[in-house]
């Protein structure tokens, strides 16, 4: 089962990179741009076919590492459907 | 035997404090050398030797986690390191607090003990989940320069440093500014406040509030020192052990001086373990 | 034929046959040294495997074996005779700190790698710079980095990064591979000239301390020694840099596979556990894989021991799947080391790598003799004699001396001298660093006496050098610099590689350090063009008169060659680290004025030498004649400067360099901030005698109450007084005329804000 985990910074915590980002692209011309927000994508494996449980263990991932709840939200996406 | 039964004081030569290492830590030499000067008996105990058994934490009367860049500060800064220490000795770490043993961290070994649950600890000794975060500083960059802190609020850490007393410290981090859920943030930090938890804040060199860079990472309220409300658990942004003598002071050629202000760090807490144990 | 090896046949090949199969397989050989090889594989009768053609191609580049360099440096560089070297001609020198121990120095070009992928470029040419300072036995304390860049306001064209793209790739590379290992990044430089455009340059230099005891060689020491592969593990990456950085940078795109991306990670552990190794007795040699990968290192540990080795390579721990023998062998991944060691020893060094979760693995063996064989899954696929092999050609190609118009100069005295000052403080090559040094962590190891910002928190301005205290057990530092200018170099590189000397010297000397051992990384364009090779053999020659002069040896170096593409080259850039001794550093001094009253001195002759100054290039005007200090004086010079200091008569010292006197004091004023009077004399124009880079020059400041003491140590060497200390402004007088009245915060504005404005791109437009 393949997942694909998404981290992002919560509303309302600062977001230095998106916002460094921004700055910059404006510099390089994209004037029409309005918003920047950095998030980091991790596509993870796990070895089963059922996707209540891959669910579960990518939840429990999230609690134990992958995510901060403090400033930072996640989302669970199942990439093949199974 | 159970320590807390002693009747005279600790010896200083008698006291091992660990100094946690894995890979990327990388500040370690220099807190090894600072608690040796002061006449501890520091060492080196790597992550593994904890979790497989092969060393003990209470043979210890300190535990210290270093700066650096533990497993790289992958997926966020501290946070591998913590998951790591909290799946194979939360349990012991947490007796450990209990018992009124000091733990402390600098720079990624505050950001481990954040991701630990073990500071603030408003809740209890080891939180479930963090309580905090130490988040991407406001400038978006790495930052090394010297700071001003003013002592807030002492703790085992810092009771030999008079309160109100501003100290130079070097910083050197990207994730330094203390965050905590958006909607609940002024109220925690009022509490942190009245239990008297905030122990540093930076200042500028006169000891005022100031903004960047004199707070490097915008820290609300310059905070960047924080206990637990029993006082034995600290964690601070800036590293004391690099200026543990006069002549690393960025200013040393200019400021003639009789210690290194960082040095107070290690003395507070080693007269906390003589005392008490 | 083992499965994956293929023979090459190259009987009855000529000239442009030759040459054309050289390009298909990436080899980077000349028709003439693939004749050689041919000729090779006749008499021994049958043909080449690639993976032998593939070993003597890494072995005969100009990166491996110097072909094109190597009789210069003979002639000029090598060989200065000084007591203090113990070691050179090895990964990296190695030379007497104190009775006891060493330090261990080395400077490396990463420019290829950094035009094409600036932050894996930069990253692993610090983790690379490093595993040559650890392979020695040593610690790594401190990490240089030399940069050189095109202007940032310059447009690039298609298929070239945008100056400010490699700036800011580069920066983050070195910070984050030296932040992560752990290494105090604490000297450098930037300079900008439109040549580094298609060719930016990434020099990374690293110095370490050893107990003298520990040193290792870079070689095996008997036959029966294991070969012991640790660190990370082989991939395709890195495939044919060596080859690729011995030629120009024409096609860009398809040349990124010879680029790797650092893992800092891995190899933080595997130093802890070499050091473990090392202080523990259980290695016999010790040698990084660099460039040319296996293919290098194996024959080279075993060659330096006069031996043989046998090389098993399905052994080797992969990245990826699938990779043919001949890619595992000269695969260029990072993080690696090959240790040797005494069979007995071999299950306590595996338990030292086990604890630090790194991988060490057995791949072969050292042997009598002289041959190479490896073999695959038991099926020998390569048998080679390790003197052919790594007996690299040496070539004495044809060079001419460049014609270089060097006319009188025509500079316009300013009207207003503040707003010339302001604008030179402002100007790319002078302004302040702050903006990238701070975000390297200089400090890391708690080291770092001297940084290289001084002055108050907050108020800091320009250091020369820093100092580092390696030992708990002595007062004794290393004072570490670096310099050399290409402006000067491209007007006159012999000269300007004689004031790229005097420079570091200078440096040194400023915060008390005794100049004690240089090495030098020589970055120029393609030495088959005769006009390049006269610019590196002028280069040569100025840095040997010099060091000679000074009894400063070299004790390591590298030549990075072929920093061309579209036909226009680099200006000659030599680039030199320095390190000094400093005896006791509570006697360190820093460029920040330190109090009012104090008088001020220029130690030196002032001559009006402005060709290719800041001053002159501000005002666009070529020409002008180079500075040719001559070094018996700068070596009393010296002398007689640190003996002051160490009587604790200077208060600051800062040395002369881009800007003249007038950005120098500038710049201790905006460190102290404190401001100054200068009197400019009557010997010459006044904006000549201020802007002036005539070199063995400093600006001190001393105390007042020691004045006659210091005036006394420095009465057999040139000295002027020129004005005191004090007040809010820097003011330059000539006789009762007020030529400039600036306020240092206003100096300061000019000189910090100019750095961060142009690499944010709203900066300056010339």
């Amino acid at each position: 089962m393949l997942l694909e985990v998404t981290i992002r910074l919560k509303k309302g915590v600062a977001d230095p990179e998106g916002a460094n980002t921004l700055k910059t692209l404006r510099l390089l011309g994209f004037s029409t741009l309005q918003e920047v927000k950095s998030l980091k994508t991790w596509r993870i494996e796990v070895d089963t076919r059922d996707p209540g449980e891959a669910r579960r263990q990518a939840e429990e991932m999230c609690r134990r590492l992958l995510a901060n709840p403090v400033i930072q939200d996640y989302e669970i996406r199942t990439l093949d459907g199974g | 035997m159970d320590l807390r039964k002693r009747e005279k004081e600790m010896k200083r030569g008698d006291i091992r404090v660990a100094i946690v290492r894995m890979e990327g830590t990388n500040c370690e030499e220099e807190m090894h050398r600072a608690f040796q000067k002061s006449g501890a008996r520091p060492e080196m105990v790597h992550l593994k030797e904890l979790a497989s058994g092969r060393k003990h934490l209470e043979d210890y009367q300190c535990l210290m986690f270093p700066g650096g860049f533990s497993a790289g500060d992958y997926v966020r800064s501290g946070a591998i390191f913590a998951s790591r220490l909290k799946s194979t000795m939360g349990g012991d770490l947490t007796r450990y607090v209990e018992r009124g043993y000091p733990v402390g961290g600098v720079c990624n070994g505050f950001q481990v003990l954040v991701e630990l649950g073990l500071l603030p600890a408003l809740q209890g000794t080891l939180a479930e989940a963090p309580e905090a975060a130490l988040a991407t500083n406001d400038s978006g960059r790495f930052e090394c320069r010297p700071t001003y802190i003013r002592h807030a609020s002492p703790c085992a850490f810092t009771h030999r440093i008079p309160r109100g007393q501003v100290r130079q410290m070097p910083v050197a981090h990207g994730e330094g500014k203390l965050s905590f859920p958006p909607e609940r943030q002024p109220r925690i930090l009022d509490q942190l406040e009245e239990n008297g938890q905030i122990v540093f804040r930076y200042t500028d060199p006169r000891g005022h509030p100031a903004g960047y860079p004199w707070n490097p990472s915008g820290t609300p309220g310059g905070i960047t020192g924080i206990c637990n409300p029993q006082g034995n658990v600290f964690g601070m942004m800036p590293h004391p052990e690099r200026v543990y003598d006069p002549w690393t002071h960025q200013d040393w050629t200019r400021v003639p001086r009789r210690e290194g202000d960082g040095r107070a760090v290690f003395e507070s807490v080693l007269t906390y373990i003589e005392k008490k144990f | 034929m083992a499965e994956g090896v293929s023979p090459i046949p190259l009987d009855g090949l000529t000239g442009p046959q030759l040459e054309d199969l050289g390009r298909r397989l990436g080899l980077g050989l000349s028709a003439e040294e693939m004749a050689r090889a041919r000729d090779h594989f006749a008499r021994r009768g049958h043909p080449p495997t690639d993976i032998e053609l593939q070993s003597i191609a890494q072995a005969w580049s100009e990166h491996c074996c110097y072909k094109s360099s190597k009789a210069l440096l003979r002639e000029f560089v090598v060989g200065i005779p000084a007591p203090q070297v113990l070691i050179t001609g090895e990964d990296a020198g190695v030379v007497a700190f104190d009775r006891d121990h060493a330090y261990v120095v080395k400077m490396e070009s990463h420019n290829h790698p950094s035009a094409i992928e600036p932050y894996g470029g930069a990253s692993t040419g610090v983790g690379g710079i490093l595993r040559d300072i650890a392979c020695m036995g040593a610690q790594p304390i401190a990490l240089v980095d030399p940069l050189f860049f095109a202007p940032l306001d310059l447009e690039a064209p298609p298929g070239v990064h945008h100056p400010r793209y490699i700036l800011g790739g580069v920066v983050a590379g070195i910070r984050d591979y030296g932040n992560r290992m752990g290494i105090p990044t604490v000297a450098g430089q930037v300079t900008f000239h439109p040549g580094y455009l298609r060719n930016p340059l990434v020099n990374a230099g690293c110095v370490g301390i050893a107990r003298r005891r520990e040193i290792i060689h870079s070689r095996a020491r008997r036959a029966g020694e294991l070969l012991v592969l640790a660190g990370g593990r082989t991939g395709r990456d890195g495939i044919h840099g060596v080859t690729f950085a011995s030629r120009d940078l024409a096609q860009m795109e398809e040349d990124r596979g010879a680029v790797q991306l650092g893992d800092p990670i891995t190899q933080e552990p595997t130093l802890h556990a070499l050091r473990e190794c090392v202080q523990r007795g259980l290695l016999s040699g010790l040698k990084d894989l660099g460039g040319g990968g296996l293919s290098c290192v194996v024959g080279e540990l075993a060659l330096a021991g006069r031996l043989g080795a046998r090389v098993e390579l399905e052994k080797v721990p992969l990245k990826e799947e699938g990779m043919a023998p001949w890619e595992i062998w000269v695969s260029e991944s990072q993080e690696r080391f090959m240790l040797t060691v005494d069979p007995r020893k071999l299950e306590p060094v595996l338990e030292v790598f086990r604890a630090w979760d790194v991988e060490a693995t057995v791949v072969g063996q050292i042997v009598p003799g002289r041959d190479l064989h490896i073999t695959w899954h038991g099926e020998p696929i390569f048998d080679l004699d390790l003197e052919f092999l790594t007996g690299g050609p040496e070539y004495c190609r044809p060079w001419s001396p460049r014609r270089r118009e060097n006319p009188p100069m025509a500079l316009q005295e300013p009207r207003d001298y503040g707003r010339a000052l302001r604008d030179l403080l402002a100007s790319p090559d002078i302004c302040s660093r702050e903006t990238i040094v701070r975000v390297y962590d200089h400090e890391v190891r708690g080291a770092t006496v001297i940084k290289p910002l001084p002055g108050p928190p907050g108020r800091t301005g320009h250091g020369d050098a820093a100092v580092l205290k390696p030992l708990d057990s002595t007062w004794r530092g290393l004072a570490v610099a670096v310099g050399g200018s290409p402006h000067l170099c491209e007007a006159d590189p012999y000269r300007g590689a004689r004031l790229a000397v005097d420079e570091v010297a200078r440096n040194l000397a400023s915060v008390g350090g005794t100049p004690h051992s240089l090495v030098d990384c020589l970055n120029l364009g393609n030495p088959e063009r005769p006009e390049v090779l006269g610019d590196l053999r002028e280069v040569c020659r100025g840095l040997g008169s010099m060091a000679r002069e000074l009894g400063l040896p070299y004790v390591g170096g590298n030549v990075s060659l072929y920093n061309e593409s579209a036909g226009t080259a680099i200006p000659p850039t030599p680039s030199l680290l320095g390190v000094g001794i400093v005896p006791d550093i509570r006697r360190c001094v820093t460029s920040d004025l330190k109090q009012r009253a104090n008088p001020l001195y220029l130690v030196g002759e002032t001559r009006p030498r402005l060709g290719a100054s800041a001053y002159a290039r501000l005002q666009d005007r070529p020409g002008g004649e180079v500075d040719d200090p001559p070094g018996p004086l700068l070596k009393r010079t010296l002398g007689a400067l640190l003996r002051a200091q160490r009587q604790g008569t200077v208060a600051s010292c800062h040395d002369i360099s881009e800007g003249g006197t007038a950005c120098a004091l500038a710049e201790m004023c905006i460190g102290g901030d404190l401001g100054a009077t200068l009197h400019v004399p009557d010997t010459m124009r006044s904006d000549l005698w201020l802007f002036s880079e005539s070199g063995s020059r400093w600006l001190v400041e001393a105390h007042r109450t020691r004045k006659s003491q210091f005036t006394r140590t420095m009465k057999e060497v040139p000295l002027t007084p020129v004005g005191t200390s004090g007040g809010r402004l820097l003011r330059i007088r000539r006789g009762t005329r007020t030529l400039a009245s600036e306020k240092v915060e206003d100096l300061r504005g000019a000189w910090a804000t100019a750095l961060p404005q142009w690499t944010s791109g709203n900066g300056r437009k010339r």
